[in-house]
């Protein structure tokens, strides 16, 4: 559980939609469905240097991990935007890709253990 | 109150469910999720009372759909929620039309919350705004609000209903409490204007410098103490009526610029430029005979003829026969009602009292005498001791003033002259006296014209 705490916590996904089991349940799948998408697209578009995509797609990630409390991406998202905004498809960027790749898979199998 | 419904149109599929379920927490709400722009514009007819907008969308921009909404349902209030903060994208949308504007972060879902609220008690508002048009329009349903059997009001009947179906001028003439404003007032609560204002401006009762500010309004600076712009009678009534009352008493410089506005239809505000095309109608009324002020030069004939339109000339009440009885119940059924008070019953002499009396002050006078008499009165009858005329108890007074006989000729005269549009030798015929007796005392200034 202190794990999962690091990793995510869901007030503010509890704050919307009240503390309601089976709403939850759903938001939770809904967040699997759709963030692995977004995910690929970043990591497509950074292989085929695609700036403009990888800043729509970072964009639609940041208010899903705010709201699913993924707090150690809250920076990384929002620079990801930045860089790709800036058209510096770079190391750096690299790193930050890779980082949000590693903390979205732990949250995956967590959320999926946790949740479904 | 019916289901609030609201539209939310999001592509992020998450946020929208979640803020689908958010609001729908709240069992009034009825709440919509669209996956794009395209989806939100169709579905239009079910005429939500809010959409909320993600600003930017797979298929088309926000501003662009927020247009298409606010083209076809101008009145529905639309929130844009983006992503990120933007002010000059914010003033933009704001400035087309956006209800508000707000960035998905923590405080969106009290933020909406409360536009919600702010959005629900407008509605209420606005339906209630409605609800009370309706009723002012049953209120002078003109059926309700002029009682009579009498001939001579069964032709002003029909004289209203005509004046109903178009929008002539109409100009209405009849004695102090005739009802001349009443039936002004029931010819635009049941029109096509309804829905728009009626306003009214007694002529006599603005200072003659005024009065052309307060009809045509008049720009900041245009005179000393116009320290604001304002806005004149006329543009108030905009799409409405507009009501002059005692018409006669408008001076001739101001009748030149009346006729103007109303022959181009438009007008400018004192010390403006702009021209303002205006729709309304016009209803005008005079205690006088606007003909014989014409004859004497104190109005033109031009603005006359302009004014005239449907003529509607109300009848004393002394001429309307039967149906002072008639008035005088309803008045009684009316007051009791409104006092919360147990039916009155007027008896058969009070009824004789009443028919004999010329009431100078027509329906109103008769209406004040039953209130009075309604409250005198001890059991559930009025009788004739509690109807008392003021206008007797005035002659009394006048006695009491224990005046010269000379004085009291030259009230008398003076009251006639009045009466009778300073009319010299129609007053000698009524007074059976010379006309030069008159004619006498005007010059040596006993009597003032």
């Amino acid at each position: 559980m202190s794990k999962n705490q690091e990793l995510y916590h869901l007030d503010k996904l509890i704050g919307f939609v009240g503390d309601d089991p089976a709403a939850i349940q759903n938001m939770v799948r809904i967040f699997l469905q759709t963030t692995p998408e977004l995910l690929e697209a970043i990591n497509q578009s950074f292989k085929q240097q695609y700036a403009e995509n990888m800043a729509k797609a970072a964009h639609s990630l940041k208010p899903t991990l705010d709201v699913f409390g993924i707090d150690s991406l809250h920076e990384v998202i929002r620079k990801i935007e930045q860089k790709a905004r800036a058209e510096a498809l770079d190391n750096e960027l690299h790193e930050l890709i890779n980082k949000l790749n590693t903390v979205l898979e732990d949250v995956f199998k967590s959320l999926k253990t946790n949740y479904l | 109150m019916d289901a609030f419904r609201i539209f939310i149109v999001e592509d992020d599929l998450l946020y929208g469910e979640m803020l689908r379920h958010h609001l729908a927490l709240n069992p009034d709400n009825e709440v919509y999720l669209y996956r794009n722009g395209e989806e939100c514009l169709k579905n239009l007819y079910r005429e939500p009372n809010m959409v909320s907008l993600d600003y930017s969308l797979p298929d088309m921009s926000g501003l662009d759909i927020m247009r298409r909404i606010k083209k076809d349902f101008p009145e529905i209030p639309v929130i844009i929620v983006s992503g990120q903060e933007d002010i000059s994208t914010a003033v933009t949308l704001l400035r087309e039309g956006a209800y508000d504007y707000f960035v998905k972060d923590d405080d969106v879902k009290d933020r909406l919350w409360n536009v919600i609220k702010k959005i629900r008690e407008n509605l209420q508002l606005r339906s209630e705004i409605s609800y009370l048009k309706e009723e002012i329009g049953r209120k002078y349903e003109f059926r309700n609000v002029i009682k009579g059997n009498s001939p001579t009001i069964k032709q002003i009947f029909s004289l209203i209903e005509k004046s109903i179906k178009t929008n002539i001028s109409v100009s209405i003439t009849g004695e102090t409490g005739t009802g001349k404003e009443l039936v002004a007032k029931a010819i635009h609560y049941n029109s096509t204007r309804a829905k728009k204002a009626f306003v009214a401006i007694n002529v006599s009762a603005i200072p003659k410098d005024l009065i052309e500010s307060e009809m045509f309004g008049h720009e900041k600076g245009s005179f000393t103490g116009a320290v604001t712009r304002k806005i004149g009678k006329f543009e108030q009534a905009q799409g409405g009526t507009i009501f002059l009352d005692e018409i006669a008493e408008m001076d001739l410089s101001m009748q030149t610029k009346l006729l103007r506005v109303l022959q181009e239809r438009e007008l400018t505000r004192v010390g403006g430029n702009d021209l303002i095309k205006i729709d309304v109608r016009l209803i005008v009324a005079t205690n006088l005979n606007l003909s014989d002020e014409v004859k004497k030069g104190k109005f033109r004939e031009d603005l006359y003829y302009r004014l005239l339109g449907l003529p509607i000339e109300l009848p004393p009440l002394r001429y309307r026969g039967n149906d002072i009885i008639l008035l005088a119940k309803h008045f009684v059924d009316e007051f009791c009602h409104e006092n919360k008070m147990k039916k009155l019953s007027i008896t058969e002499s009070a009824q004789q009292k009443m028919m004999q009396y010329p009431f100078p002050g027509n329906v109103r006078e008769l209406r004040a005498i039953i209130e009075l008499a309604a409250v005198l009165t001890d059991t559930d009858k009025i009788d004739e001791s509690h109807i008392s005329f003021n206008a007797v108890d005035a002659a009394e007074n006048l006695l009491m003033e224990e005046n010269t006989l000379a004085e009291y000729t030259r009230k008398i005269i003076s009251y006639y002259l009045q009466k009778h549009n300073n009319n010299v030798l129609l007053v000698a015929k009524k007074l059976d006296i010379g006309k030069s007796t008159i004619y006498r005392m005007i010059k040596e200034k006993q009597i003032i014209l």
